[in-house]
Parts: C-alpha cells; sequence; structure tokens
C-alpha cells in the first residue's frame, strides 16, 4: 500500500480532501437537515395534523421525510455505494496520515494545535460512531441496541426513539450510554466537517493571508454552529419522543395512505 | 595525476564568494566551518554595502572618490591599488547580488534605495532592512547549496581547521592541505589541496565581550601565524561607537541608525538625571553635531568612538553618570524607522526592554572589527600615475572612470596570497583594503570582492602555478601524517589534563579567557598608553603561563567543547600578543590605534605596514612600507572645529 | 519590515518583572553524551549577572560544572553563535517551549530566588550531545526545495529584475528564516528521522516551503517553480501538513509561515491542473 500510496499520493491527498466535503459533507448537512425536522418539521403544516400539538408534527414530518426517501429505490443505492466508497477511503486514508503525526498541544497548546489534535480525535471517534450508527439503524444489527427494536423507515421516529431509549417504554442506563454516545459522535462529526472545510481551503490554496484564513475561519465556524444545532435537535427531538406516540402518528399517517378511518388503523397496527 | 582540489576554511560572506567563484571556475572545492556556513557571523553585519551607483554618480560621486574615502578613513594606512580595484568593482557586485536575488530595500519606482553611511557625504549604501549581511551571505549560501547539490562544493560542517599543511619546496614553502577536526567525533584528519583560501572572519573573543559571535576567536588566523604566516597590523583593532552593553556580548546598533538620522547627544548639565524625554533640546549637547559640522553624526567609527569614550571617561558627562550616550530616534516617524531599520531595533528591544523607536537608546563603544589580519600580496593594475594626486575633492571630476584591472591586475597569482605560495586570505582575516579603519559598510564589499576577483588567482594558481605539476594528490603523506601528529599531540595533552568539576581559578581555561578579555579591553582598544601596554604585556606572559597548566573539566573523546575552546585559548593568547606588540611599537596615532602618549600621525615613520612574524614560540615585528603610489596623505580632520575633547592622556578605562 | 511594525501608538512596552538581584536561579538541564548513551538529568544553580540570558549561564556552568548536590561532572555542550537571535544556532526548548537561547532573559524566565528553568535539546533532531543537535535534515530540505535563484555565474552582466518595494519587503520577511528548526520543533507532524535516506518521504516543514515560496516569487528564481512544485506536491510535501499552524506561533523572525504555506498550496493546485491537461 505504502508505494501505490507514494506514486499517487498528490491525487490521493486531494482526494482525500475532497470526499470529506463532496459527498460526504454535503450528505452531512442534508442527512441533519432532515433529522433535525422531528423538532422543526412542527413548524411546517401537516395536513391532518392540524389540531395535533406542535410535537406530534414533527415527528410525522419527520415520517414522511423519511419515508420519502427511504422509498427512493435506485436513487437511494446510488447515493449509499457511493457514501460508503467514499467514507471507506476517507476514512482509511485520514487513519494512514493522521498516525503520521505525534500530538503536542502539552507544550503548544495554542487553539489551532488543538484543533490539530480533535480533528484526528474526532475521525478516528467518529468513523466508529458512523459504523455503529449504520450498523444498528440501517442494516439491522439489533444486538448493538440492547433494549431497543429494529429501525424501520415505515416507524422512523418510534424506532429511533426506542434505539436511542434503550426500550420502547422510557430511558434506561443504556439509553444514557447510547445516547452520550450519539451526542458526543454527532458533535466531533460536525467538528470534524466545519474544520476540514477550513483547513482544506488552505491545502487548495483558496485562503492565502492571515486575514482570509481568519474570515473563513468565521464562515466555517458558523456552518459548523448551524450543523451543530442542527445535529442536537436531531438528538434531542429523537429523544424527547415517546415511542407509544410516535408509533400512533406513523400509523396514523399510514393509514391515511391506505385510506382507513384512524381508529381502525391502530387497531391494525397493533396487531 | 590527482584531479585538482582546493579547500576554503570559513563560510562566511569572503568564504562562499570564494567558493561559488572557484567551483564556477570547475575546480571542486571542499568548504570548512566550525557552524553550518550559514549561521556565519557574516549574519551580524547590519547596515549594508556601498557601492557607487547611478544617484550618486549624477550628483558627482565616482568609484575613484568611494576608493578616496576609503583611504582617508584608512588613514593612509592601507595599500592603495587593491582598494581602487575593490571600488571599481563594488558596483558589479550590488549588481550581482542583485540578481542572486537580494531583498534590497526599493524606492517607490522599484530601483534599490540608497542610505548614508560613515565617511561619506554621499548616499551610496545600499541596504536590505537592519540585516544586510544576513540577507547576503544567504544569497551566497544559496548559490553554494546549489553548487554543493551538484557536487561541485563539499561542506564540511562543524570541522574546525588546526593547522595549515606547508611544504617546503626548492621555490619556497607551499601550502598543501590543511589538518582538521570534526567537533563532533573528534576525529583529526589530514585533507590535501593545491591551494588553501582562509576566510575566518576576525578575533573578538580575544576581547572578551564585543560585537563578535562566538565562534569569532581568530584562532585559525593565530594558527597560520604560528605556522610562519605573516600578520599584519594586528594593533587596528575597530572599536565601533555604538553597541548595546550586555552580559554575554556587546550587541551591535548599527552605524544606519546614525545614516538614517540617529543622533548622538548627553545631557550638557553634569548629573542631570532627569528622564530623556525631560531634557528639553536646548539642555541636549549633541557633540557630534556640533564638533563635526560637515559630517556629524555620521564621522568615521574611530572618531566617533573616542568622542563618546571622551564624553564618558575624560568629562563625566555619561548619562547617569555610567560609560553610556544617548542615541536618539525618536524624531523619526515610527513606521519609516521599522522600514528601515526594524532588525536592529527589534535587538534592542528584545535585549534591553525598551522601544528605540519613543526612547533614545543607551549605547557604548565595543570591539568590532580587525582591520588588521594575514598578510598578503598584490600584482598592481593599469593606473600608475607618475605622482600620487592630492586628495580628491569631493563630488568633482575623478582623473580615471573605472575599469576592471586599475588597481589589481586581475587573476594574476599573487592576489590575495599570504607570504606562503598557495595559502590565500580573504575578507576580515587579510589585512587589505581597510588600513587604520573601517569605513562602515565596506567589510561585506571586501569580503564579497575578495571571494570573486582574488577567486580568479586561486583557480589561475592551481591551473598555472606549482600545482599544475605537481597535485597535492601526488605528494608524499608524511609532511599530511606529521602535521596530524603534531596535531593530535594537543589533543591528547589536554584530555590528560580532564578531571571532572571546576578546575581552580589559576589553571581554568574559561577564567583565563575572562581574564585575557578583561585585560585586552582595557589596554589595547580606544586609548593606548605606553605604561598600560608595557602591563599589559606582563599580564599576557602570565596568562599564557597560566595556560601551559590549565586542566579541562571534560576529557570526553566526543564532541568535546570545552578542549576545543581551551586549544584556541592558546591561539587567542599568540594573536593577543601580536596586538599589543604592535600597539606598543607604533609610536603614533593612526585611525583606530590611538596613543596618548603619541596622539599625532606620524607618517615618517609609521606610514607603513606592521608585519608580525611568529618564529620558534616569539613574535618579532618590523614596519614595512605601503603602496601610497595614488592619493597623498593629508590630515584626517573630518572638518572638526575643535579639538577640545579629544581625549587627555587618562588611563585607559574599561570599554564595556 | 518586522510585524510589530503596526503599533504607532506611543506607548511603551510592558515592563518586564523586577528580577531579584543577586538570586540564585536552578537550571534543570537535559544530558546525553552522545547518541546512543543513556539520558540524565542535572541541575545547576547559578547567580545570574544582570542582564543574563540562558548562554552567559551556560558559559558560567562550563566554567564550574558542579551540580547543586556538589556532584562534579562535564560542562553542558551546546550550540551557538551570534547571541543576537539572527544565525539561529542556539535553538533549544526551553520550560518546554522551543526559542532561542540567547534571547531569552533570566530575569523574565526566572527573576525570584530559586526559580528553577529546564533545558532540553530538540527533540525532531537527533541530539549530538547534550543541548547541541544535528539539523542537517533541515538544510537537505533547501537542496531539495531548490532554494536559490539560478543565475548564470558571478559574471557581470547588469543588475537583477526591479521590483516594486512591497514585493521586496514581502520577499524580505521571507529570506529572514536563519533555519533555527522552530516551526519543525513545534509542528505535530514534523517527526524525528534519522535516517537520510527517508527524508525524501518525511514532511518537509513549514521552512522549506516558505522558502520555496520565497524563490518562486523572484521573477528569475519562478524558472525553478515547477520543479519545487514537483518535490513539494509529493510525499513529504504541502499535502502532508496538517494546519496546526505552531510554526508561525513560534518562528521567532514572525515570517508568515502559513501564507507560505497556503500559497505553495495554491501553486500546487494550479500546478497539478495544468500539468494534467498539458501533459
Amino acid at each position: 500500500m505504502p508505494s501505490f500510496i507514494e506514486k499517487n499520493h498528490f491525487l490521493l491527498r486531494r482526494l482525500h480532501s475532497l470526499t470529506g466535503i463532496v459527498p460526504i459533507g454535503v450528505f452531512l448537512i442534508a442527512h441533519l437537515l432532515t433529522n433535525s425536522s422531528i423538532i422543526w418539521g412542527g413548524g411546517a403544516l401537516r395536513e391532518g395534523f392540524d389540531g395535533a400539538p406542535f410535537k406530534d408534527r414533527g415527528v410525522a414530518y419527520f415520517q414522511e421525510e423519511v419515508a420519502w426517501i427511504n422509498t427512493q429505490v435506485p436513487h437511494l443505492l446510488l447515493i449509499e455505494v457511493t457514501l460508503w466508497v467514499s467514507l471507506a477511503f476517507h476514512a482509511i486514508l485520514g487513519v494512514y496520515y493522521a498516525r503520521s503525526g505525534s500530538a503536542n498541544t502539552d507544550r503548544y497548546p495554542y487553539q489551532g494545535n488543538w484543533r490539530y489534535r480533535v480533528q484526528r480525535l474526532s475521525g478516528y471517534l467518529g468513523f466508529l460512531f458512523i459504523f455503529y450508527h449504520v450498523a444498528t439503524l440501517r442494516w439491522g444489527w439489533t444486538f448493538l441496541i440492547p433494549g431497543g427494536t429494529e429501525w424501520s423507515f415505515r416507524y422512523s421516529a418510534s424506532t429511533l426513539a426506542a434505539a436511542l431509549h434503550g426500550s420502547t417504554t422510557g430511558l434506561t442506563t443504556v439509553g444514557v450510554v447510547v445516547s452520550l454516545f450519539y451526542f458526543a459522535g454527532v458533535s466531533l462529526l460536525v467538528f470534524h466537517f466545519a474544520n476540514g472545510l477550513w483547513t482544506a481551503a488552505i491545502t487548495w490554496g483558496l485562503t492565502i493571508s492571515k486575514a482570509a484564513q481568519r474570515r473563513w475561519g468565521y464562515v466555517c465556524a458558523g456552518l459548523g454552529a448551524a450543523l451543530m444545532l442542527m445535529a442536537w435537535m436531531s438528538l434531542f427531538g429523537a429523544l424527547a419522543v415517546k415511542h407509544d406516540d410516535a408509533r400512533r402518528i406513523e400509523s396514523q399517517l399510514h393509514h391515511k395512505a391506505a385510506g382507513l378511518a384512524p381508529k381502525a388503523a391502530e387497531i391494525a397496527d397493533t396487531n | 595525476m590527482a584531479q585538482h582540489r582546493v579547500i576554503v576554511v570559513g563560510g562566511g560572506l569572503a568564504g562562499l564568494a570564494a567558493s561559488a567563484r572557484i567551483a564556477e571556475a570547475g575546480l571542486p572545492v571542499d568548504l570548512f566551518s566550525v557552524v553550518p556556513v550559514k549561521r556565519s557571523h557574516s549574519v551580524c553585519a547590519q547596515g549594508g554595502i556601498n557601492a557607487c551607483n547611478e544617484v550618486a554618480r549624477q550628483q558627482g560621486y565616482s568609484e575613484y572618490e568611494h576608493f578616496d574615502e576609503t583611504i582617508y578613513g584608512g588613514d593612509f594606512l592601507a595599500d592603495q591599488h587593491p582598494v581602487l580595484e575593490m571600488a571599481n568593482w563594488a558596483p558589479r557586485i550590488i549588481d550581482l547580488l542583485d540578481r542572486m536575488g537580494v531583498p534590497f530595500n526599493r524606492t517607490s519606482e522599484g530601483y534599490r534605495d540608497l542610505r548614508l553611511f560613515g565617511g561619506s557625504l554621499f548616499k551610496r549604501t545600499h541596504f536590505s532592512g537592519a540585516t544586510t549581511g544576513q540577507q547576503l551571505i544567504y544569497a551566497l549560501d544559496e548559490q553554494v547549496r546549489r553548487y554543493e547539490s551538484e557536487g561541485q562544493v563539499t561542506k564540511h560542517e562543524f570541522w574546525e581547521f588546526l593547522w595549515p599543511v606547508i611544504e617546503d619546496t626548492a621555490q619556497g614553502q607551499r601550502c598543501v592541505g590543511i589538518v582538521a577536526q570534526d567537533m563532533r567525533t573528534m576525529q583529526v584528519r589530514a585533507f590535501r589541496a593545491d591551494a588553501v583560501v582562509m576566510a575566518t572572519g576576525g578575533c573578538g573573543l580575544v576581547f572578551g565581550k564585543s560585537t563578535n559571535s562566538i565562534i569569532c576567536t581568530g584562532a585559525a588566523a593565530a594558527r597560520c601565524f604560528r605556522a610562519g604566516v605573516w600578520y599584519a597590523n594586528p594593533e587596528m583593532i575597530q572599536v565601533h561607537p555604538t553597541a548595546i552593553p550586555g552580559a554575554d556580548k556587546l550587541r551591535l546598533m548599527s552605524e544606519s541608525a546614525r545614516g538614517e538620522g540617529g543622533r548622538v547627544w548627553v545631557p550638557r548639565k553634569k548629573g542631570d538625571n532627569r528622564p530623556p524625554r525631560d531634557i528639553p533640546e536646548g539642555e541636549r549637547y549633541y557633540f557630534l553635531e556640533e564638533r563635526f559640522p560637515a559630517y556629524g553624526n555620521i564621522v568615521p567609527r574611530d572618531i566617533a568612538t573616542r568622542e563618546i569614550f571622551g564624553i564618558c571617561v575624560n568629562d563625566g558627562l555619561g548619562v547617569n553618570g555610567e560609560n553610556q550616550v544617548y542615541l536618539d530616534l525618536t524624531h523619526k516617524d515610527p513606521e519609516y524607522l521599522t522600514k528601515k531599520l526594524g532588525g536592529i531595533l527589534e535587538i534592542y528591544e528584545k535585549f534591553v526592554g525598551v522601544d528605540p523607536r519613543f526612547e533614545p537608546m543607551k549605547i557604548f563603544p565595543a570591539v568590532h572589527y580587525s582591520m588588521g589580519g594575514l598578510w598578503t600580496s598584490f600584482t598592481k593594475g593599469s593606473y600608475n600615475p607618475e605622482t600620487p594626486r592630492t586628495k580628491h575633492k569631493s563630488g568633482t571630476r575623478p582623473p580615471i572612470l573605472a575599469e576592471v584591472g586599475q588597481g589589481m591586475q586581475l587573476g594574476a597569482l599573487n592576489n590575495a596570497q599570504t607570504n606562503i605560495t598557495g595559502l590565500y586570505a580573504f575578507g576580515e582575516v587579510s589585512f587589505a583594503y581597510h588600513g587604520a579603519n573601517r569605513l562602515g559598510a565596506n567589510a561585506l564589499l571586501s569580503c564579497i570582492f575578495d571571494g570573486l576577483f582574488c577567486g580568479v588567482s586561486v583557480a589561475n594558481y592551481v591551473r598555472d602555478g606549482a600545482p599544475a605539476k605537481a597535485p597535492a594528490g601526488d605528494l608524499a603523506s608524511a609532511g599530511y601524517d606529521r602535521v596530524v601528529a603534531q596535531e593530535q599531540q594537543k589533543v591528547k595533552r589536554w584530555v590528560d589534563s580532564a578531571s571532572a568539576g571546576a578546575a581552580e581559578p589559576r589553571t581554568n581555561p574559561y577564567v583565563i579567557g575572562k581574564e585575557l578579555g578583561d585585560e585586552m579591553t582595557a589596554a589595547c582598544t580606544v586609548v593606548r598608553h605606553q605604561t598600560r601596554l608595557a602591563q599589559c604585556a606582563g599580564k599576557l606572559a602570565e596568562l599564557r603561563e597560566r595556560h601551559d597548566s590549565a586542566t579541562l573539566a571534560d576529557g570526553a573523546s566526543w564532541s568535546n567543547q570545552a578542549l576545543g575552546y581551551a586549544r584556541a585559548l592558546s591561539d587567542m593568547l599568540v594573536l593577543a600578543e601580536a596586538i599589543a606588540k604592535g600597539a606598543t611599537e607604533r609610536k603614533e596615532s593612526r585611525g583606530a590605534h590611538y596613543r596618548t602618549d603619541f596622539p599625532e600621525r606620524d607618517d615618517a615613520n609609521f606610514m607603513k605596514t606592521t608585519l608580525a612574524k611568529h618564529q620558534g614560540g616569539t613574535t618579532s615585528l618590523e614596519f614595512i612600507p605601503i603602496d601610497a603610489s595614488l592619493i597623498l596623505p593629508t590630515a584626517r580632520t573630518y572638518g572638526k572645529k575643535d579639538d577640545k575633547a579629544t581625549p587627555k592622556p587618562a588611563m585607559a578605562a574599561s570599554a564595556s | 519590515m518586522s510585524a510589530t511594525a503596526s503599533s504607532s501608538t506611543h506607548s511603551r512596552p510592558v515592563a518586564r518583572p523586577e528580577a531579584k538581584p543577586g538570586r540564585t536561579v536552578r537550571f534543570r538541564v537535559k544530558r546525553c553524551d552522545g547518541p546512543g548513551k543513556p539520558v540524565r538529568w542535572e541541575t545547576f544553580a547559578v547567580k545570574p549577572e544582570p542582564g543574563a540570558n540562558i548562554i552567559s549561564c551556560l558559559q558560567q556552568i562550563a566554567a564550574s560544572p558542579v551540580t547543586v548536590d556538589g556532584q562534579k561532572t562535564t560542562p553542558v555542550a551546546w550550540d551557538s553563535g551570534c547571541l543576537e537571535e539572527v544565525c539561529g544556532a542556539c535553538t533549544m526548548v526551553i520550560n518546554g517551549k522551543t526559542r532561542q537561547s540567547c534571547s531569552c532573559l533570566i530575569d523574565e524566565y526566572a527573576p525570584n530566588e530559586g526559580d528553577e528553568i529546564t533545558l532540553e535539546p530538540m527533540s525532531k533532531f537527533p541530539v549530538v550531545r547534550d543541548l547541541w543537535v544535528d539539523r542537517a535534515r533541515l538544510f537537505d530540505a533547501l537542496k531539495r526545495v531548490k532554494a536559490w535563484v539560478p543565475i548564470d555565474g558571478t559574471y557581470s552582466l547588469g543588475a537583477g529584475p526591479r521590483e516594486s518595494a512591497e514585493k521586496s519587503e514581502s520577499r524580505y520577511v521571507m529570506s529572514t528564516c536563519m533555519s533555527c528548526g522552530c516551526c519543525l520543533e513545534a509542528c505535530p507532524q514534523y517527526q524525528l528521522e534519522e535516517n537520510p535516506d527517508k527524508w525524501p518521504a518525511s514532511f518537509i516543514g513549514a521552512h522549506a516551503m516558505n522558502q520555496a515560496r520565497l524563490f518562486n516569487e523572484h521573477a528569475t528564481g519562478a524558472v525553478l517553480k515547477g520543479a519545487r512544485l514537483d518535490t513539494l506536491m509529493g510525499e513529504g510535501g504541502v499535502n502532508d501538513c496538517g494546519n496546526a499552524q505552531n510554526c508561525v506561533q513560534v518562528c521567532p523572525k514572525h515570517i508568515p509561515l502559513t501564507e507560505s504555506i497556503a500559497t505553495i498550496g495554491r501553486s500546487v493546485t494550479i500546478h497539478a491542473i495544468a500539468k494534467w491537461f498539458r501533459g
């Protein structure tokens, strides 16, 4: 592998930088936008939920968004494959590159040096998190979600809440651990992306002067803050969801789509 | 036949310029230096480099006037033809440096900017901020690195020159290589060469604290001297008027500070201890401006030094009663100062803690440069008037327009060659060009000029001289082995003396070194006197005796710096004796050499080169005629108004 | 031309702490007799003169090498030159940070009785002895980026290219690099590498990229721009920079190293694209 890396050093380095932004970064933005709709979706009008509480409307919005995405099968497959290839590439090379340095924030505790260190740390932890996140919620590795149920896009909010709570009835100790892991994971990934965007501009030579780097730094920090807000909204929004309430709303949506009365839908669903 | 090789000892401006020129001539060069060449002492040069330029030329200046200023500034002690050639070459050297990419300060139109410097009424000094020496040596370092990467130059960094290998032949003595020691592994070995260029700089450390780098011991020159190379004008030591006193060294405050408008003053009233900004203009004594209306603060260094020394030591007018005067730039725009002098102002702020843009600096003279050095010869050039001319009138038409070869014959084998065939001396280690006092911004010039101009002579000598028939590579090894054995013996003497912990002060090399510095500074700097010099001779004898029985605290056979220092100290003691002897025997005052018991210049007896020879452990002196065939000596007054402040016959005090 | 240029207000610099005269300062020195030899720590007590710096204290120790425990030892070996922070020789790690020891004033670092200063050799270069390290790799890097203007020779060929004052000033700042190695010592991406065969593939460091930029920006020096960029786009080049930006924080000459790195980044991007299309 080293000789291949040597030969294509420049290309690989720049692809590494590029894949972090497109597609991974772009997906991250879209993903967090969708996920955080579990809160902000409540503000968007939902047909059939006119009188429902804000929270319920968010769950409904989220469910419809997720269901729509998950039914775009050929596109979804393409997106997933692209993402996986990019992620694997970015992660494997990232580990290889990160291993070439050694942190020295103890002696040089400058802000930039800390970001250098956290960038690498967040790379390692972030990848672990992504793996866990996908394995549990996408591939159905339920043994990794003790107490949770298999995630399904048909019941996106309720199964998500169960996975985070560690049960379908409320937050358990395991759920606290899982949620903290999520909190750390998403926060670090957002940092990784925002800081990576800042360093990429230097690597590619877009920002040269100190002033330009500072200005671009503000932009990246702003974007990072917005994404961080969305990430936290997604997480806390999902945590705030009660499994049964969500399940009721999701069923309501399914039955509405199938043309059944809400009451019948509930009965049909519990069976 | 073995391939020809040239050794250059010293990687400062002179050594690098020589290496580049000789490598360019197609000869492989071995470059020896005790430090990575980029760290040589040339980096400390600040102010600039002199050369006639188009602007000055149109104002009436000329290469000839530069030559005239240098001779006059040197108080008519320098051989004149080499100086003429150097002045003629100066503009070409600036152009060459410009092509090498030296970031000279520029005018708004993009031409090279110029500043005023000591000893001239014309702006003729080119500069790169206030770290011109650094920028010039970097440019040459880069060129030599290029030759190095092509295999034409081989660097031997952290190798210390120990002794020249000199062969006795029917035609006389000939240098065929050197013996050197790797300062890390301590390996001593011989290197063969068809010619050896010494470019090892000055000897400031003989005076303990000076403006020089820690490596400027003068040991290399002293070793050549001990091996039979003549040493000329040892007593001509320049004391720079403006330095920052410090615990480990006296840091230079460039002449450019005055060239850019800096004013030297003290409070008029003795004991006026008010902060400088509270002293009104009328109560300040701008003594240089008042005494030298034409040149003011930019009188040559020896004069400024003596005036400052006199004001402090004799008149007791030093700031706060101490040996220091103000060098004031606070009337200038801070932005302008930063642009033109940033580097040196930063040094002051860093080491003193005061921003000189807003508060006057406190400065005092310090040992700076050795005009004397290894004696070298030359072949006169084509300009030979029937009788010497009178001093050139500033700004008038010169008698000749500059052309190559008027001063020295380009490529003559003996240019910059010592009395030993094949052994050359370039730069500060040579005695040429600066006479009894060097003008500011002429040192960088002389170093590069030697390398470029006399480097041709070295190449020609290797091709056409003795090495043509008998390359050093084909010589028997016995001559080399003998010198290696001699040097290994010295190493053994020191290693055998070693025991951990400090030696008692009497036999501690560091204590002996400090006493040497104090003694030389007290007796042989600004003001000299027979009685004090006699006392100094006694002290030096005592120090030599103590050094013979000195011991080391380190017997390591790896990277032993204590050994290096102790060994260099024996050489410094020899050089110190030559300096003191020269100062004693030269019974007159000329340039930097000022004798209170002989305050006048004596051309009849002493417009001569002091020639020191070392044989069988003793140094003898003689005075030999100089080449004064171009300019007649005149009184060197720089238009001084009164001579009230000339130092009176006072016992010389420590200059620090 | 320095970074301190901007302040045109008539403010005096901050007063330094008042140092106690006649105090004793302790120096804890990391020592090593040579490559492969064990490391040991020794502590020395020194009474610094007013205005003393690390060098003058090491000189005192050399004259009388006895530790605080009264143990006789050898003098500490160290590298130094100009003593005015322009040659770069005396760089070491002082109280955990890299800097020149000549400009490190004892009055600032140890103003009180019994204050201790820790001295270590730079960690990114092989130790020769004690505080003395071998920075050959640093100079080797200058060869790799062809840090010179390829002039035709030393013969007289007239002046160099004319240059605006602004350009000259910006090159001057870059050209004040004294190859001290601070930027490399503080860089988390630059690692100790004793094997010269591995230097070309190891991260070259900020100083070399700054030198490459310096010569790329000179009209004649630009002739070699392509060759420099070929080196710097490869392994160990600009892409290996992790943008921790410690280099610019510790540079004693205030060289805008991160700007130089970004400039090389841009040049390399353009160079690569142009090369791809041009073949």
